[in-house]
């Protein structure tokens, strides 16, 4: 607990870090969003769906525009409203589409037979814009992570992307090998998940074979969550230690979290489950409200950043906590 | 002089050209006619009974460990043509799954035989004919003139049609009695569409050698297509099945009898007439439940469920759908007349779900079920409909899939929409893919968005609709799925068309005289398309020219155009002659009055009448009326206020519209912008949450 607690101390004391995060997370999306925005408003111009899309949804002519997408519109879906983001998403990521489709052939990912052959499951853009944001979050964790270090946890922009450009490469390295070790896990857990489907498809009965499946799911979650504590902690020991080789730190960050795997679970348990109290509380709000004015959607825009801004929150909480752990278990450097 | 001597010919040959072109000059499309009036022909009795011209009495028993059925039957068959008949083809279905050279196997589509990969054994199946007789005053053995036929493919490894010959033929009217003995092998439901086992759950359809049907005067001999499916004569079932004891039976027909042998199995006897199949299913995990479908104007009915034990909670649901759909179907068209009926929840991975036999039939559901997703109602309403049309009226689906299919999903869009509401737009995550037994998962509903009637067909008709004429044979339709759209999606929305065309009452009144008319009777696309013309007093055959009988679309749309109007610059006649007016200044403000013209284009080929509704500024309206033989039409008005609205075809009358949303034209205020922003904001979520999702990788 006193990790989380340290780690929630480090957080509030760099809170202003929150928002930068999240603006780079904003500006990469907004370059998608904009010229969606035009699309959809030239589709609509002078229409009666105009005033049906504005009170709520028009599936007519969605399903006739959508028809028409080649592009990044065709992730505009009625599967994406209430949960259906969170769900689809991570789909997505258990299906190896994350980052740029490098798991999908290793995940069983089979060619997608119900997209009218429009390709691909996600949109090569989006893939790429996936791969830019994970590379603009990796320079700023460099720069976090020495905020998080400092004692006081004061800290200017300019040392803040100086910490960043610092520890970029290593950090880079230690991306890499993370992900090489993210395929590793899809690679063994293909031949399971296929074992497991058949299982599924021999069950007597629907709920047999739902387990089967969800369980299947679950052994591919909590082993990506290993990669990622592994990763997390290379990074944390990387920063805290300014270790040189990317390989070494991610050794002993994959070493460290199997020696404290204990206290290291429950700082991601605190986090799902603070998530998963965030996720409700989104669904309940979107639920509530349908905007459809400016002022509305002023506010569905302000509740969405503050959702996101909430997810940042929760990573860059973890982080902390994980350097508090680190501090703690490993004594003073 | 040369030009005198060509004039003649000349003419002659303008004569000539004009004789041959002028039947095509004329060829313009009729004029559709004015709205149908009703025209009462009051509803056709109902016949007590079919002509039982095909009574089956079969003893079949069940070996669940070789997955084996050993069977005999007896075929008491008359002949109903004007001609005397020696040779009589049967139907052996389940040889579509013998091997990966029938039909089945190498065609394409969610039903057709498929044997895994590598190929498993178990997938297979069989119906194998020992011994055929034909037992009149003497028995002849017909068995050594056995032989396959494909009369459509010509494919010499098809087994599923076999023909026998006979020395002596059935002379016309006469009745003789067929002996046939048969092995069959059951398939495993992962290879085969519709019927096999999977654990202890058996479903048992197509399963006896069936005699071809007499249609038209002719054997309408088929093979077992890809996505086709039966047809056959009405008779008799008197049908004794012997199993294990401690299996739940559920089959056409009553249970008459129970009989306990030596040897544990036991020996179940139903029996039921006027139908034209016998389908049957056997289980140790079904639970039973039972509720009676009695009210006034309907005979009683005890509706029999047996259910999955994980979907024993929806067993309420599946029984209010089956009641509704015997209410509305039976109001809509005529009730239904036997005293029971069987609704199966298949077995999870059987591909025995969504299916339709005489007095029993399958549907499907998941252990979620959204309200909102209408499931298992749809699928039950859809199924338990078949019973009326492809059940009492049972037209030939090989050829004709469009009049059974099409028609139940006109009804089944009416019933769902019209009973419980539009239904939602959802999917499922993470569950098993199923294989050939559906699929499974978490249901994520989408808040707020509901599915218009017939809305879910569009984008396959846009997507297919070009590709075959919808009544073109079955089985070449360019791919399974303009199989799927031309029996179901299209007509579909070509019934509800005609439905807009007549007006509810009219059309409830052709579908009434039709399933009346035709109970039993296995009617024809000619003989819907002249019950229509009789109830309505008028000539629709342009109608199902423009549809049934094509492979265009139809696609409205509208523009509107608010002109200004135009103040004199030029000569114009004055006191003191011609005299030449400048132009004036600019005027400072929007004019107070417009010249608005609103044009409809057709942008498909499909021509159907259509209403127009004008909006104006002042809150005045105006309904025009246009035949749609035009490629567009003009509507002018005098000066006066803007139009603010204007919409083709207001009351959605026309469901073959592949795009509605250019239907309507709207004074832009800002609108487009507003559903821009708001839409692309949720785009934006959705995709900053999946960019932050990234940050955990790496």
């Amino acid at each position: 607990m006193r990790p989380l607690l340290e780690g929630l101390r480090t957080l509030r004391r760099s809170l202003v870090l929150v928002p930068l995060l999240l603006a780079a997370n904003l500006v990469l999306a907004v370059l998608l969003a904009v010229p969606l925005a035009v699309s959809i408003e030239r589709d609509l111009e002078n229409t009666d769906a105009a005033a049906r899309m504005t009170r709520g949804f028009d599936y007519d002519w969605w399903s006739e525009w959508s028809s028409r997408q080649t592009g990044h519109g065709r992730h505009l879906s009625p599967d994406t409203l209430g949960l259906g983001f969170a769900a689809k998403n991570l789909d997505l990521l258990l299906k190896g589409h994350l980052p740029a489709g490098a798991f999908a052939r290793l995940a069983g990912a089979r060619p997608r037979a119900d997209n009218g052959g429009k390709g691909p499951e996600v949109d090569p853009l989006v893939l790429g814009l996936g791969v830019v944001s994970m590379l603009v979050q990796l320079f700023l964790t460099g720069g976090v992570l020495g905020v998080f270090r400092g004692a006081q946890g004061r800290w200017t922009v300019r040392g803040l992307l100086f910490g960043s450009a610092f520890y970029w490469g290593r950090l880079v390295r230690v991306a890499l090998l993370a992900l090489l070790s993210a395929g590793l896990v899809f690679a063994l857990w293909a031949p399971l998940s296929r074992l497991a489907e058949s299982w599924a498809r021999e069950s007597v009965s629907e709920w047999s074979a739902l387990l089967w499946s969800f369980a299947r799911y679950a052994l591919l979650l909590v082993a990506l969550g290993l990669v990622h504590m592994a990763s997390s902690f290379a990074k944390v020991i990387l920063v805290l230690e300014n270790r040189t080789s990317a390989v070494l730190a991610f050794v002993s960050g994959a070493s460290f979290s199997l020696r404290y795997l204990g206290r290291a679970v429950l700082q991601y348990l605190a986090v799902v489950l603070v998530g998963g109290g965030l996720l409700t509380a989104w669904v309940a709000v979107d639920a509530a409200f349908e905007p459809t004015g400016y002022r509305t959607q002023l506010l569905f825009l302000l509740l969405a950043q503050a959702f996101l801004g909430a997810r940042v929150a929760l990573r860059l909480w973890l982080l902390a906590s994980q350097v508090a752990l680190y501090r703690t278990a490993a004594g003073p450097p | 002089m040369g030009a005198c001597r060509s004039l003649p010919l000349l003419v002659a040959l303008l004569a000539v050209t004009l004789a041959t072109l002028g039947p095509t000059l004329a060829e313009t499309p009729a004029a559709p006619p004015a709205p149908a009036s009703r025209h009462r022909v009051g509803p056709p009795p109902l016949p007590e009974k079919s002509a039982r011209n095909a009574n089956y009495t079969i003893e079949a028993r069940l070996d669940e460990a070789k997955h084996t059925i050993e069977g005999s039957l007896v075929l008491e068959w008359t002949n109903t043509s004007r001609e005397p008949q020696s040779h009589f083809p049967f139907h052996l279905y389940w040889n579509a799954f013998r091997n990966n050279l029938s039909a089945s196997a190498r065609g394409e589509g969610r039903r057709s035989a498929r044997f895994g990969d590598p190929p498993e054994k178990r997938l297979f199946g069989y119906t194998d004919v020992r011994k055929v007789r034909l037992l009149r005053q003497t028995t002849e053995d017909l068995t050594p003139t056995l032989r396959f036929l494909d009369p459509d493919d010509g494919n010499k490894d098809e087994r599923t049609l076999v023909e026998v010959q006979s020395e002596s033929p059935v002379a016309p009217g006469e009745t003789v009695r067929f002996a046939i003995e048969w092995t069959s092998l059951i398939p495993h439901g992962g290879g085969a569409g519709r019927a096999g086992w999977v654990h202890d759950y058996h479903f048992i359809v197509q399963w006896f050698p069936k005699i071809a049907a007499r249609y038209e005067d002719r054997w309408n001999e088929h093979p077992f297509h890809p996505w086709t499916e039966f047809f056959s004569d009405f008779g008799v079932y008197d049908v004794r099945l012997q199993l294990p004891r401690g299996f739940v039976v559920g089959a056409t027909g009553r249970l008459v009898e129970t009989k306990a042998n030596p040897d544990g199995t036991e020996t179940l006897r139903f029996v039921q007439e006027d139908v034209h199949d016998f389908a049957w299913t056997a289980s140790r995990r079904y639970l039973e439940r039972k509720v009676l479908f009695d009210e006034p104007g309907f005979p009683p009915v005890e509706v029999r469920l047996l259910v999955q034990p994980e979907h024993a909670h929806l067993a309420g649901r599946y029984l209010e759908a089956t009641k509704l759909t015997l209410r509305a179907y039976g109001h809509g068209s005529a009730p239904y007349p036997y005293p029971q009926l069987t609704v199966i929840d298949p077995a999870w991975s059987s591909a025995s779900g969504g299916m339709e036999y005489p007095t029993l039939f399958t549907a499907g559901t998941n252990v979620w079920a959204p309200p909102e997703l209408r499931a298992p109602e749809s699928l039950t309403i859809h199924e338990c409909g078949h019973q009326f049309w492809y059940g009492l009226v049972a037209n030939n689906e090989f050829e004709e899939a469009w009049l059974d299919e099409g028609l139940n999903s006109y009804f089944e869009d009416k019933t769902v929409f019209e009973q419980l509401g539009p239904p939602g737009f959802g999917r499922r995550y993470f569950g098993p893919e199923g294989g050939r037994g559906g699929r499974s998962g978490w249901p994520i509903v989408a808040p707020r968005v509901l599915i218009g009637r017939g809305k879910q067909h569009l984008e396959d008709l846009r997507a297919f609709g070009k590709a075959d004429v919808m009544t073109r044979r079955p089985w070449d339709y360019r791919s399974a799925e303009s199989y799927t759209l031309n029996s179901y999606g299209k007509p579909a929305l070509t019934f509800q068309t005609l439905e807009g065309l007549l007006g509810d009452d009219v059309m409830r009144e052709v579908l009434r005289a039709y399933a009346r008319r035709f109970r039993f009777a296995h009617p024809t696309t000619e003989d819907w398309i002249a019950t229509v013309n009789e109830v309505t007093g008028q000539d629709y055959r342009w109608f199902f020219d423009e549809t049934f009988f094509s492979s265009d679309l139809c696609d409205y749309a509208i523009e509107v155009k608010n002109r200004e109007p135009r103040t004199l610059v030029g000569f114009s006649e004055g006191p003191g002659g011609l005299t030449y007016s400048p132009p004036g200044p600019a005027p400072e403000r929007a004019p107070e009055t417009w010249e608005p013209e609103v044009i409809v284009r057709r942008l498909g080929e499909v021509r159907l009448p259509t209403e127009v509704l004008v909006e104006f500024a002042d809150g005045a309206r105006k309904r025009e009326r246009w035949d749609g033989r035009d490629r567009w039409i003009r509507f002018r008005y005098p000066a006066g206020p803007r139009v603010v609205r204007a919409v083709v075809d207001p009351d959605g009358r026309v469901a073959l519209d592949v795009n509605p949303s250019n239907n309507a034209w709207r004074d832009e205020s800002g609108l487009a912008r507003r559903a821009a922003t708001k839409w692309s904001a949720r785009f934006l979520f959705w995709l900053q949450n999946l960019l932050e999702l990234h940050s955990v990788l790496g």
